[in-house]
């Protein structure tokens, strides 16, 4: 008479466990994914190059850093700026002015690219003409060195024109990069 | 919902975090589980040809390396057990191409283009798009990173979509070279009447003379060069001096040319894939002239402007209590009067007080003046506070500059088509004539012990539309401590002044 009593609670409590298992287990599969991919072929890294100012104030420095891909080319530009933004980690100095970001970007199909940054590209610069040869030339460099495509640059800010960064340089046309080495 | 939203995009951030640590640390982790293997017996590359004419060899005597701004975009070979190696990431960053590490195979993906290279650890196979490399040495580990033996770089595919690399094993490099390919050593000789220079180039069809003047005779190749400059020049010859100059894309090259040239040729033959530039003693029918550069002897100088930067609401550079609206004024009074003195030449400043001056303003004063001269005086500033000495920014020696002459009228023949030019460059005419200002300046600041000196050649905005001779002059850096301190001082500017026309007198004298 106990004998299939204990059987079936035995019974129930293996079924009981597997359905537990089962729920916990399908439970995780969709609330936390596995953090890698057996194939991460999704995701992929790159290394950009971004020019710095020298820490004399010759010339530029180039820094290799590798970034997320990004898929358009405004997230392209405006990791780029970002970086350039956070500064080197060697050697160098940050040669945009503190703040700066892309807002628009947009390519033609001869090269130009306008590049429209934020406000702190203007008002945050400080310096004579070396340090605004050296902000125009760390963004062309940086512009023309990871996106072939960009043949020349003109940069707008805010949306507006910007004759010039501090008064020694024209910005008012468009710079060819192979005017800046 | 909002909850499932945000743990998927929790997921996913740490999955793109994960992968960029598991990028960079893999090639450790494999490099900790094997052992390099230390065999590397040459192998033959399937299905091309043999790649083991790069490997480095011992004890060969390193040629003079060339210097020249900073030069392509090169990654360093390394040598591991006498095999020359390249880092993986050093390769990817050259072709521009992505990365993707599939650990469970232990593989390596890189994607650039419409191509792939696949690389396994330890493994000479390397697959490229849908053929199999057999590489003469497997791909190997070497502190965390996956080491490619840099005979592959013959083997990638060459086509628009991927930068094409060279393995310049002499240099122990490999370097990205544009789409028209590289430029070789020259080789320089003269017989009798003409001086020739030849380059071999990939494309010789692409080369453009840049500035035409015999003192600053430019040359630029789309290609890069992978060549070394001869040791000595013939001393019979009509080149002077020849070194390279940068250029953002492909090479450029500046020639100093004796007086006794005549014209040049530029001899552009595909077929050989060379570039012949010859010097001719005399002129002949299809030989060039060169720009004229105004005749030899004293330069006429009856007005000088001066143009102190800044001014009114725009200060300019602060730095202590150094401003640099004031202290450009003060140098340029007292420049007036060591200028007056010197030269007994007529000076116009653009401002004798603080005021606001606008670009156009400055110009259209120094036009009506007819100014033969034109400087416009700044002091510098920088973030940081190693950054010191003086600057000169002249009017870059362009093509279009290097066909007219200093002080006005162009040296075109009748046969040459009109030049037209935007009336703000006008002062890219006197581009040759601006350099050799900004060199005399510079020099006689170097001498003075008021260095270091820099000259960029860039059209700074005080000289658009100035229709003279003209240079930017950042005098000092103030942000420098050391600059700072010295034009701080009365004296100092005094000694500025004197310094700067010193240099304008050897520009006039043009010895």
């Amino acid at each position: 008479m106990r004998r299939p009593l204990v059987l079936i609670a035995v019974a129930v409590l293996v079924i009981g466990s597997l359905a537990w298992f089962v729920r916990h287990w399908v439970r995780r599969t969709h609330v936390s994914p596995p953090l890698v991919a057996a194939d991460s072929s999704a995701v992929g890294v790159r290394a950009a190059r971004l020019y710095f100012a020298s820490p004399s104030g010759d010339s530029l420095v180039v820094e290799s850093r590798e970034m997320i891909e990004a898929a358009s080319l405004h997230d392209r530009v405006a990791r780029l700026l970002a970086e350039l933004d956070r500064g080197p980690r060697g050697a160098g100095t940050a040669a945009l002015p503190a703040g700066t970001a892309a807002l628009h970007v947009f390519l033609d199909d001869r090269g130009l690219l306008t590049l429209d940054v934020s406000r702190a590209f203007q008002r945050g610069f400080r310096g004579g003409s070396n340090a605004e040869y050296l902000a125009v030339a760390s963004l062309v460099r940086t512009l023309a060195a990871n996106l072939p495509e960009v043949k020349r640059v003109l940069i707008v800010c805010g949306g507006q024109p910007l004759p010039t960064l501090g008064g020694h340089l024209p910005l008012d046309q468009p710079l060819d990069v192979n005017e800046w080495p | 919902m909002r909850r499932h939203r945000i743990t998927e995009r929790l997921a996913s951030a740490a999955r793109v975090t994960a992968l960029v640590a598991i990028v960079a640390s893999a090639s450790l982790a494999d490099a900790q589980r094997r052992t390099v293997p230390g065999g590397h017996a040459p192998r033959r590359i399937l299905p091309r040809g043999d790649a083991r004419r790069h490997a480095v060899p011992r004890g060969e005597a390193q040629p003079r390396t060339v210097p020249r701004g900073e030069g392509p975009d090169a990654a360093p070979v390394r040598p591991i057990d006498g095999v020359p190696y390249v880092a993986v990431n050093d390769l990817a960053r050259l072709l521009d191409a992505t990365k993707f590490w599939r650990p469970d195979a232990r593989k390596l993906v890189l994607r650039g283009g419409h191509h792939s290279i696949t690389f396994t650890v330890d493994n000479p196979f390397v697959v490229v798009d849908d053929a199999t490399l057999w590489l003469p040495d497997p791909v190997r580990t070497q502190h965390g990173e996956l080491q490619i033996p840099a005979a592959l770089v013959d083997s990638l595919p060459s086509d628009s979509t991927l930068a094409r690399l060279f393995y310049d094993a002499r240099r122990s490099r490999v370097i990205v070279l544009p789409a028209s390919g590289g430029v070789g050593s020259p080789a320089l000789t003269s017989q009798g009447a003409v001086t020739r220079l030849t380059f071999p180039a990939d494309r010789p069809d692409q080369v453009v003379v840049m500035a035409r003047s015999r003192e600053h005779f430019r040359i630029r190749f789309e290609g890069h060069f992978t060549g070394v400059l001869p040791e000595s020049l013939p001393a019979d010859g009509l080149l002077r001096s020849l070194r390279p100059i940068p250029a953002l894309d492909g090479s450029a090259f500046e020639c100093e040319i004796a007086r006794e040239a005549a014209g040049f040729r530029l001899v552009q033959s595909v077929e050989r894939r060379r570039l012949v530039l010859e010097l001719l003693r005399e002129a002949t029918p299809d030989a060039e002239p060169f720009a004229p550069e105004g005749p030899t002897g004293p330069r006429p100088i009856r007005v000088v402007v001066l143009d102190p930067g800044h001014g009114g609401s725009d200060p300019g550079v602060i730095a202590g209590k150094a401003v640099e609206k004031d202290l450009t004024l003060e140098l340029a009074k007292l420049l007036r009067t060591e200028i007056e003195h010197r030269l007994h030449a007529r000076v116009v400043l653009t401002r004798g007080d603080d005021r606001d001056l606008s670009a156009e303003q400055r110009a259209e004063m120094a036009n009506r003046a007819r100014a033969d001269l034109v400087l416009s005086l700044h002091f510098d500033g920088f973030v940081a506070s190693r950054a010191r000495g003086a600057t000169a920014y002249c009017p870059p020696a362009t093509f279009a500059a290097a066909g007219t002459q200093e002080g006005g009228e162009g040296a075109r023949g009748p046969g040459q088509p009109l030049l037209m030019l935007p009336w703000r460059e006008v002062s890219v005419r006197h581009a040759v004539g601006s350099r050799a200002l900004a060199e005399a300046v510079l020099s006689a600041l170097e001498l003075r012990g008021q260095g270091p000196t820099r000259l960029r050649e860039r059209l700074p905005c005080p000289l658009l539309g100035v229709n003279a001779a003209g240079i930017l002059l950042e005098c000092a850096t103030l942000t420098a401590p050391a600059d700072r301190e010295r034009v701080q001082q009365p004296a100092g500017l005094r000694d500025l002044a004197a310094t700067i026309a010193e240099g304008i007198q050897a520009w006039q004298r043009n010895e």
